[in-house]
């Protein structure tokens, strides 16, 4: 269920992504098939992810509530969940932190 | 030189110089990439909104994005001039401007953190600047909306069969959504589904007996209207997942395949001799009476400059871009690209003649279809047939513009939530409910004509505004802002005196009483309400013309203190490693 998002490195983080000063080539097949996708799929795919991400914040809200102050669970079932949180919490403080604009939410 | 093909040949030159030749040597001497310097993607990836993405996928998504319906009817405000300005303006604009704008707003965000417009106003104009901007966008939002309800209705009403065909798309659309989310199900086996049941509803547009016609006389437009702000209510409210990513993600498939059956249309003319019927210069007062300057250049707004795309630049594609030198066939590429879809949408229109097109009466602002019918009926025709063609040019002509709208009216609600705070006015079906009733008023006065000016006003200023900050960051990096800022300057002097211009006409009409309403259609028999949207008209107008002032103002001052060094230079975000 908890959404860990993961860290590409070079190369890595979807199709033909390159990283940074990687090669620059790609055949007509990947390059036919990234368009495509492009066209069709990418935003749904973002979109689905960020209503995922939405839930994720709503998750570790009521789980790890105790964080910010807000006893929202009783801290034994907090304490339970809390090695399978822990791993999340980086990547949940710096997506909640991060600053946002409605200009963000176009798409 | 008596078809479309050679036009198109030649623009297709003039955006490969675009391209490899000015687009090349502005990204030496502009801009500068570096493929090893690490991008927002890589720096702040969430996994969520930050993650490299191939530049082929992230040059579809930003195609699909900046694509819709702009491109595809502007040509026809446009071609009150004759075909030739039109395709000037659509291949200088872009060729000096339009790119340039899109790559810029790609570069500068990614050179900013992978902000988007909103923070990035706020840094260099202050939250006045911030303010001024989201009260822009509010209005330029309605004006959005009005035109593209009135033209999903317009098009409904007169392509009988259209309703039906889009009623089983949509409804395709929602069962894809069903069977990818809940049952999960294999996103080939949705697509191939989707796909018959696509031509199943083409096919039953075609059916005489489901051609169903609205019954209410002169209140079919209103009707229409209503019922496509139901769909776009529920597009509003819905999860994403349930109505609208399915829909688009559906509705890819015919709406690429008509923009390459088009061009394959035009560049096979010298082939199928389907030759030129429209006049190349109607003369600087065209034949609505409006100058060609500025009103050509906010007739063509998509095509040529957008403003909208400086928004979607700016708040996904540079989050996710995988390296700096990506953002030049990203922005670039698909803004070129768009070109191509202007262009051949002003082919459908070059083809079909005066008389042609005052003869479609009503039907006269859907000549794209009836224009891609000449163009692909050569080859088309003996496969689908001449109802098949039209069923599926106006589908698709629809789908462009719901789709996006579907968007914008979310959007609306979004932007609504951050000006109303906690008023009731924030509450979604509230909030939804004024972005579609405000609009829907608009669209019945069927004064779309000038309301689209209107959009084409507001949306090129947004593009101008978008140059200006390009041109402030280049300023405080010193750079050479010449190349961004002379552009911007054109931009913004031109479409303020559009907007000047459209408040003008509005203002004659309103102040000479109900008989010389714009307002056509059914509300004009009411002489006090069709003189009363007149007058709104005009506040809307002159609410445009003042933000927009006020907001190229503030970014006059912010380039001049950048000059000054006033402005500090960009830095890492607090907490980067």
């Amino acid at each position: 269920m908890i959404f860990r998002p993961k860290k590409p490195e070079a190369g890595e983080g979807s199709p033909e992504a390159r990283g940074p000063g990687g090669a620059t080539r790609a055949g007509f097949g990947t390059m036919l098939k990234g368009v495509l996708y492009g066209m069709a799929s990418h935003g749904n795919v973002t979109a689905a992810l960020r209503t995922r991400m939405h839930l994720e914040h709503l998750f570790m809200f009521i789980t790890l509530g105790d964080m910010l102050g807000i006893p929202v669970l009783p801290p034994y079932y907090s304490l339970r969940i809390l090695p399978y949180a822990v791993p999340n919490v980086e990547s949940w403080k710096q997506r909640v932190f991060r600053e946002r604009d409605f200009t963000d939410a176009i798409y | 030189m008596t078809t479309p093909f050679w036009f198109v040949v030649l623009a297709l030159v003039a955006y490969a110089v675009a391209y490899w030749g000015y687009g090349k040597w502005f990204d030496r001497n502009i801009w500068k990439p570096d493929p090893n310097r690490t991008t927002p993607a890589h720096m702040y990836t969430d996994g969520v909104e930050y993650f490299p993405v191939s530049r082929y996928v992230l040059w579809g998504y930003q195609f699909k994005r900046v694509a819709a319906l702009g491109p595809v009817l502007g040509p026809f405000i446009a071609i009150q001039f004759g075909w030739a300005p039109a395709l000037v303006w659509l291949i200088l604009g872009n060729f000096f401007i339009g790119w340039v704008q899109d790559y810029s707003s790609i570069m500068v965000s990614v050179r900013n953190q992978g902000r988007s417009f909103g923070p990035i106003t706020y840094e260099f104009t202050g939250n006045a600047g911030r303010n001024t901007l989201l009260g822009f966008i509010l209005f330029y939002l309605l004006i959005i909306s009005a035109t593209f309800i009135f033209l999903v209705a317009n098009f409904l009403n007169v392509f009988p069969g259209s309703f039906i065909a889009t009623a089983g798309i949509l409804g395709t659309g929602i069962l894809a959504g069903q069977l990818i989310y809940k049952r999960r199900a294999s996103i080939v086996t949705v697509t191939v589904l989707s796909l018959v049941l696509m031509i199943v509803s083409f096919a039953l547009g075609t059916i005489p007996a489901l051609q169903w016609k609205a019954p209410f006389g002169a209140w079919n437009l209103a009707f229409w209207a209503a019922l496509t702000c139901v769909f776009l209510w529920l597009a509003s409210v819905l999860p994403l997942p349930t109505l609208i990513q399915p829909v688009n993600y559906i509705s890819f498939f015919p709406t690429f395949a008509a923009i390459v059956l088009i061009l394959i249309g035009a560049l096979i003319t010298p082939a199928t001799g389907v030759a030129l019927a429209q006049p190349a210069w109607l003369g600087f007062w065209g034949t609505a009476g409006n100058p060609l300057w500025p009103i050509l250049f906010v007739a063509i707004a998509c095509g040529a400059i957008s403003g909208w795309h400086s928004l979607v630049g700016s708040s996904t594609t540079s989050k996710q871009l995988d390296v700096e030198t990506d953002a030049h066939p990203v922005g670039a590429g698909a803004m070129l690209s768009e070109g191509l879809l202007g262009l051949a949408s002003l082919a459908c229109y070059m083809v079909l003649s005066i008389e042609r097109i005052r003869e479609l009466g009503n039907a006269s602002v859907a000549s794209w279809v009836f224009g891609a019918k000449v163009l692909t009926g050569p080859y088309l025709g003996p496969i689908i047939g001449e109802a098949g063609m039209t069923i599926y040019f106006s589908v698709v002509l629809i789908i462009f513009a719901i789709t996006v709208q579907a968007l914008v009216t979310r959007f609306w609600r979004l932007v609504s939530a951050e000006v109303f705070g906690e008023s009731i006015l924030a509450q979604k079906h509230v909030s939804t409910f004024i972005g579609l009733a405000i609009p829907w008023l608009f669209a019945v006065s069927g004064a779309w004509n000038n309301l689209w000016l209107y959009f084409g006003g507001s949306n090129q200023l947004l593009a101008g505004l978008a140059l200006m900050l390009i041109t402030i960051h280049l300023a405080r990096v010193r750079e050479m802002t010449q190349y961004t800022l002379y552009p911007a300057t054109f931009m913004i002097v031109t479409t303020l005196a559009a907007l000047l211009w459209q408040i003008r006409v509005f203002y004659r009409a309103a102040s000479a009483g109900p008989e010389k309403t714009l307002v056509v259609g059914v509300l004009k028999q009411y002489g006090a309400i069709a003189n009363a949207l007149d007058w709104v008209f005009v506040f809307v107008g002159v609410a445009l013309f003042v933000l927009g002032l006020i907001m190229a103002a503030r970014t006059y001052m912010a380039y001049s203190q950048a000059m000054r060094g006033q402005i500090p230079q960009p830095q890492p975000a607090a907490g980067d490693d």
